[in-house]
């Protein structure tokens, strides 16, 4: 007897992306307000999580076909090759900068060395959460 | 719907375009324009003209509100009474809905009434299994939701 998930599946197309843009939001957020790239991958781990549950894992994985292994070999490559580029300008490893540079359309925007390397947070934090949950999930 | 929409957001943006006015007004008048000319052609597409969807969709709002406050006094008049005389009991009820959402408005609106809870909805999305809190009549409970929540739902997703 398999029950009908019809409401939940319908409320999660929609909630989805409210959640995925909220974390997006909070990821950028974090250089001046709570926030940042730990709790922005947390946010987005959780919106997939709950795709998990309306749904089964193949659905998800035919939806996302991304191995999440390499996601967080991704963000561990960003998050190190930020302190590497350090290097090239003869400050010690991973020191930042920032700068304000003005934009043709968006206007004056600050740019900083450490978005980058939050940049890799987040995606080491997808790639691990989801790493675990879908070893868990799995059938053997 | 979606395309008559998207058309009046163009034609909001020429306007703008037109005047070369990038401001909040322009947009606003530009759009009005657009409704006008949308309603003067609107024989042209299959679909209705949406702003008969808009209004529908504020009937549904409205009449969900008037239920949420008759129910919500019948099951405080239910609470207030020395002796409990409810008669609890779940009913099964087919609805005559096609889309997804649609199922799922109707048992968040049946839910967020009081007295009233979707338990289950079958497989193939044909009946709904309602919890009342007081049942005298089963089928004056149907015909009470039908009359005003699959009503309206009908009239709101009605191309």
């Amino acid at each position: 007897m398999k029950s009908n998930d019809v409401i939940l599946q319908t409320v999660t197309n929609i909630v989805l992306f409210i959640i995925l843009m909220f974390s997006v939001f909070i990821f950028f957020n974090g250089h001046h307000e709570p926030g940042g790239g730990f709790i922005g991958g947390l946010m987005t781990s959780s919106a997939l999580v709950l795709l998990l549950l309306a749904y089964d894992l193949e659905t998800v994985k035919r939806v996302l076909p991304v191995d999440f292994k390499h996601v967080t070999a991704a963000g561990l490559l960003v998050a190190v090759g930020t302190g590497m580029g350090s290097f090239f300008f003869d400050a010690p490893f991973l020191s930042q900068t920032y700068g304000y540079r003005h934009f043709p359309v968006l206007g004056e925007l600050e740019l900083a060395t450490a978005l980058i390397f939050d940049i890799g947070v987040y995606l080491v934090v997808v790639g691990i959460t989801l790493t675990i949950i879908q070893t868990i999930g799995e059938d053997r | 719907m979606t395309f008559q929409i998207m058309i009046n957001l163009l034609m909001a943006l020429i306007w703008m375009f037109m005047n070369d006015a990038w401001t909040f007004a322009s947009f606003i008048s530009g759009y009005a324009i657009g409704v006008a000319v949308l309603f003067f052609l609107r024989g042209f597409f299959p679909q209705r003209f949406y702003f008969g969807w808009i209004y529908s969709v504020v009937k549904l709002i409205l009449i969900f509100l008037k239920e949420l406050v008759l129910s919500a006094a019948e099951v405080v008049g239910q609470i207030l009474q020395p002796k409990l005389k409810i008669k609890p009991g779940i009913f099964a009820m087919d609805i005559h809905l096609q889309r997804n959402w649609e199922v799922t408005v109707l048992s968040c609106l049946i839910t967020l009434t009081p007295g009233t809870l979707v338990v289950d909805v079958s497989p193939d999305n044909k009946t709904l299994y309602i919890h009342a809190m007081h049942l005298p009549d089963t089928e004056a409970a149907k015909q009470d939701i039908r009359e005003s929540f699959e009503k309206a739902i009908q009239e709101v997703s009605r191309t």
